[in-house]
């Protein structure tokens, strides 16, 4: 027998791993192949049978052809496996950010545990946090669809609908130039912040002498939060000047995911100590206190829309290629 | 292959689906085997895809609509297929159920053709 059937036939038999009835199924073809080649045109042989087996298709495809009743998520849950992955994974980050800031564990037993973490470690762990939500998601939804049964989900809604799928109405060149002009105000932004640090050793100031302006933090403090405030600049005109060229989403993905990690490091600068002694100076313990909190407070809302931004990007795309396959 | 073509092609496959199954069991009043289906099909002036048709097979006789039965006393093996009395029972209510869709689509088609 052609070795080519058997090696068709092996194939097939790969992709019906599990199936019970494999061997039944691969007898059928061999039966349908060997019956076609002997009255195919010309004489029975490898030829014949290699005609035969190109007539009845890849084998993939035959093989899916029996799989098409247990599909592995049902086509209706399909949507909920980014959706919620995308809830799962904005609490995983929201918990992650706390776990940064507050640098405390946190457990939610058995579903979680978010051991204390510094910047670099929290953005080495999301990642795989994401890929474990994604697993979980879809075990969950395997379970149902495997199940048959007609369980109705909640649709929990976050701004990701599918008007955001559509590409931008915006015409060419009025975004073209939207960007351009934000592209060019940021450079200034940032050559100025660059000469100011470069002069002075930080860009935070209570007065605008620019002969003799007056820090508003410590020394110390003010370089590194300048830097990654420069950082922050330099990553958004960045972004903007790759927007002339491409409008692809994962520019802001890419944006986001730079922006939230310089967030983390600017939420690493211990509260205390932060303003210069003349500044500190002037406010109670109490006032002092306040400002902190707020400060913290306000990185926090900018770190949580950047995140709610990042996964928007991430869902957006993810839908416009399950759309794309779709049609 | 066209995009016309090919979308002709994917809604074929769609309508048949629900053809193949009829066929199927008005096929199988007499025994046969797959290659004598898919044989018997195209001398009609229809082609049917070879891997559809086996995969609907199992799914029939899985919802025993139909039976079969391995012949081995030729010199290829051969798995013939026959109707069981619940497929003629399926069979009566798929006809009458596309018996009443055509009568609708032609009854469209003539009311539609004077507009």
């Amino acid at each position: 027998m052609s070795d080519k059937l058997e090696a068709y036939l092996e194939e097939i038999s790969h992709f019906l791993s599990g199936r019970a009835e494999r061997q039944e199924i691969l007898s059928e073809i061999r039966s349908h192949i060997m019956e076609k080649a002997a009255e195919g045109p010309g004489e029975f042989g490898d030829a014949a049978v290699d005609r035969a087996i190109a007539a009845f298709g890849p084998a993939r495809r035959v093989a899916e052809r029996y799989l098409e009743d247990r599909p592995i998520i049902a086509p209706a849950y399909r949507r909920y496996l980014f959706r919620y992955t995308s809830f799962l994974f904005a609490i995983h980050a929201a918990l992650t950010v706390l776990a940064v800031v507050f640098k405390k564990d946190f457990v939610i037993f058995p579903f979680l545990f978010m051991p204390k973490l510094g910047v670099i470690e929290a953005l080495m762990y999301l990642p795989p946090a994401f890929l474990t939500d994604l697993g979980v998601v879809a075990l969950v939804l395997y379970f149902i669809t495997q199940s048959g049964k007609d369980i109705k989900l909640p649709w929990p809604k976050f701004a990701v609908d599918l008007d955001e799928v559509k590409p931008p109405k915006k015409g060419f060149w009025p975004s073209r130039i939207a960007t351009a002009v934000g592209a060019i105000v940021m450079l200034a932004i940032t050559d100025l912040a660059l000469y100011l640090f470069a002069r002075h050793g930080s860009i935070f100031f209570v007065n605008l002498d620019w002969h003799d302006p007056r820090p508003l933090f410590t020394p110390a403090a003010g370089r590194y939060v300048s830097l990654v405030v420069i950082a922050m600049f330099a990553a958004s005109t960045m972004a903007l000047l790759v927007k002339l060229i491409t409008r692809s989403r994962w520019v802001d993905v890419a944006s986001n995911a730079v922006s939230l990690a310089l967030i983390g490091l600017l939420l690493r600068q211990p509260l205390h100590g932060l303003f210069a002694p003349e500044i500190a100076g002037r406010f109670s313990p109490r006032f002092a206190t306040w400002i902190g909190y707020t400060i913290l407070v306000t990185l926090l809302f900018i770190a949580l829309m950047t995140t709610i931004e990042l996964i928007k990007g991430i869902v957006v795309i993810s839908r416009r290629k399950l759309a794309a396959k779709a049609r | 292959m066209s995009d016309k073509a090919l979308e002709i092609g994917s809604l074929e496959t769609e309508m048949n689906r629900g053809f193949l199954h009829i066929l199927a069991l008005a096929l199988l009043e007499k025994d046969m085997y797959g290659y004598a289906m898919v044989k018997h099909i195209e001398g009609l002036g229809y082609k049917v895809e070879e891997n559809t048709l086996y995969p609907l097979l199992r799914r029939l006789e899985k919802n025993g609509w139909i039976a079969s039965k391995w012949d081995l006393s030729e010199d290829r093996p051969r798995k013939f297929y026959a109707i069981t009395a619940e497929g003629r029972a399926l069979r009566a209510a798929l006809l009458d159920v596309w018996k009443n869709q055509n009568r609708v689509l032609e009854e469209t088609v003539k009311e539609t053709a004077h507009v």
